[in-house]
């Protein structure tokens, strides 16, 4: 892609993504989006295969009809109590509308079918910025808009989504759409909790982003976008292959590792709020998920493909370890003991 | 009088009909000139004149005649028409989806078409929609210089998109 191309896609996913974080009003909040929506198209369509053209023509329609929506949803709610505020969405239908289009967006089932075909087709480094970039206007959205939003809708979307994210998981082998259905079910976790305490959503998409970028990098490192291939990726970089099997563990939310804060924080506050039923469905449907981390991080790190005796550690390394892939790491696998943070101060 | 805005309303229904379930863009595009006729039809009894004006002018000044040049350089031999394969079940499936939309939004109750203006009166009063023109040049350049680099971007991601000719994302081209 040309130098001027990529420079005014990355400009104007960084612009799209200010606007909308900064915006209280509904007008901004949809151009963002929608700058958001256009820049990453020619990203996803980058290697001109007929699957990538499919996904980005798939994720153009379905985000443009999200959009569509929530500005329907914003003109509803302006028509009838006058103002345009994020935070003052009121009207019934409009708030049904954006419970409707924030799920679109975000990939909470039963909106999610655009994900996987969408990850699938793209790179993994585009795949990383639609799963941690592109999600987070949405989920600040959700977070402005958490106590309008229909709750009762929400906490069905939300454990579909743990459900669909496990059980369609267990039968992939590309690691594209297996990291897409771990982000629709950690997508569950985080709306479930949306309505009694969004800053806990919060919480978990920022550890999410973290563990997610980790893996995304990692794989990208070896361009394991198969699980045979992850198998054969033990020479190259053994260190990484070490790590990459904390990170998936952590992803799939395994206590002392990162990735079981969130869990811990959402299962405390959804059994204060008495929803003891609801919580251990989520438990029993994230194993689903555990299940396929475990199978991941089997054919990465504990199994060796049967080799011959002196097959060694490739002494040419030609891809880089780089920079991010050491901060996203050690933070998905040694930030537990902050959680006295989250603690309200006396 | 009250008629009038309801039978604009229904052809910009049966606009947006025509263009979901056309056999070929160049007989849906007949769907949004329809569409975007009785729109601005609506707009003006509502009061907004200036920007049915507009709208008139870019869509079908603008946009339609870029659609019409970029259509005649890829044509088709021979579209398919109306009476075809599929239209009618599709015609049939969307008039279907308008009804339950209809019944189950509950529009058929509140026939409030046309009843409420935008404008104010007054001798030296501007006219609500010109001067909300006025105000997204000056209190809201912000909002104007974002959309006007979302239709920018638009425009350079349509380039890219094309970009390669045979070999490009598009193949066609």
């Amino acid at each position: 892609m040309s130098p001027y191309t990529k420079l005014i896609i990355t400009t104007s996913l960084l612009l799209g993504t200010t606007i909308t974080l900064s915006s209280s009003h509904w007008m901004m909040a949809w151009t963002g989006l929608e700058i958001n929506t256009l820049a990453i198209i020619p990203l996803i369509s980058k290697s001109h295969h007929p699957r990538a053209i499919e996904a980005a023509v798939k994720y153009f329609l379905t985000q443009a009809t999200a959009s569509a929506l929530i500005l329907f949803s914003s003109l509803i709610n302006a028509w009838t109590t006058g103002q345009w505020d994020i935070t003052h969405l009121t009207h019934p239908t409009s708030c049904l509308l954006m419970t409707t289009a924030i799920a679109t967006k975000l990939g909470l089932a039963p909106f999610h079918f655009w994900f996987p075909e969408v990850l699938q087709g793209s790179s993994l480094t585009t795949a990383l910025l639609l799963s941690t970039v592109m999600k987070l206007p949405p989920i600040s959205i959700l977070y402005l808009t958490s106590h309008s939003l229909n709750s009762t809708l929400l906490t069905i979307m939300a454990i579909a989504s743990a459900a669909i994210g496990g059980w369609m998981g267990l039968n992939q082998t590309q690691t594209r759409k297996i990291l897409a259905f771990s982000s629709i079910s950690h997508l569950g976790w985080m709306t479930i909790i949306v309505t009694y305490n969004p800053t806990l959503t919060l919480l978990s998409f920022y550890l999410y982003t973290i563990m997610t970028s980790a893996i995304f990098l990692t794989l990208n490192t070896t361009k394991a976008t198969k699980l045979s291939t992850m198998l054969i990726s033990w020479p190259k970089m053994p260190t990484l292959n070490a790590t990459l099997m904390l990170t998936l563990l952590s992803l799939a939310g395994l206590p002392p590792l990162t990735g079981f804060l969130p869990k811990w924080l959402i299962i405390q506050e959804l059994i204060k709020q008495e929803m003891a039923p609801t919580t251990t469905i989520m438990a029993m449907l994230s194993l689903l998920g555990m299940f396929f981390y475990l199978r991941l991080a089997y054919h990465s790190t504990i199994t060796l493909p049967p080799n011959s005796t002196n097959h060694m550690k490739h002494w040419h390394l030609t891809n880089q370890v780089t920079f991010p892939i050491a901060i996203f790491t050690s933070m998905s696998i040694a930030l537990l003991p902050i959680s006295p943070m989250t603690l309200p101060t006396p | 009088m009250i008629y009038l805005v309801l039978a604009l309303a229904v052809c910009f229904v049966l606009g947006g009909l025509a263009v979901a379930s056309n056999p070929s863009p160049y007989y849906g595009v007949v769907g949004l000139v329809l569409a975007s006729v009785a729109g601005c039809g609506w707009l003006v009894s509502l009061g907004a004149s200036f920007v049915a004006l507009v709208l008139f002018m870019v869509y079908l000044g603008g946009m339609l005649v870029v659609f019409v040049y970029s259509v005649s350089l890829a044509a088709e031999p021979f579209p398919e028409g109306w009476v075809g394969q599929g239209v009618v079940g599709y015609v049939v499936g969307l008039i279907l989806v308008m009804v339950v939309g209809i019944v189950v939004g509950d529009f058929v109750g509140s026939w409030k078409f046309g009843v409420d203006t935008v404008d104010g009166v007054g001798l030296l009063s501007v006219r609500l929609d010109f001067g909300g023109v006025a105000v997204f040049y000056s209190w809201g350049v912000g909002m104007f210089l974002m959309a006007g680099w979302g239709l920018l971007l638009a425009l350079f991601v349509v380039l890219e998109l094309v970009r390669g000719l045979s070999r490009g994302a598009i193949r066609a081209v």
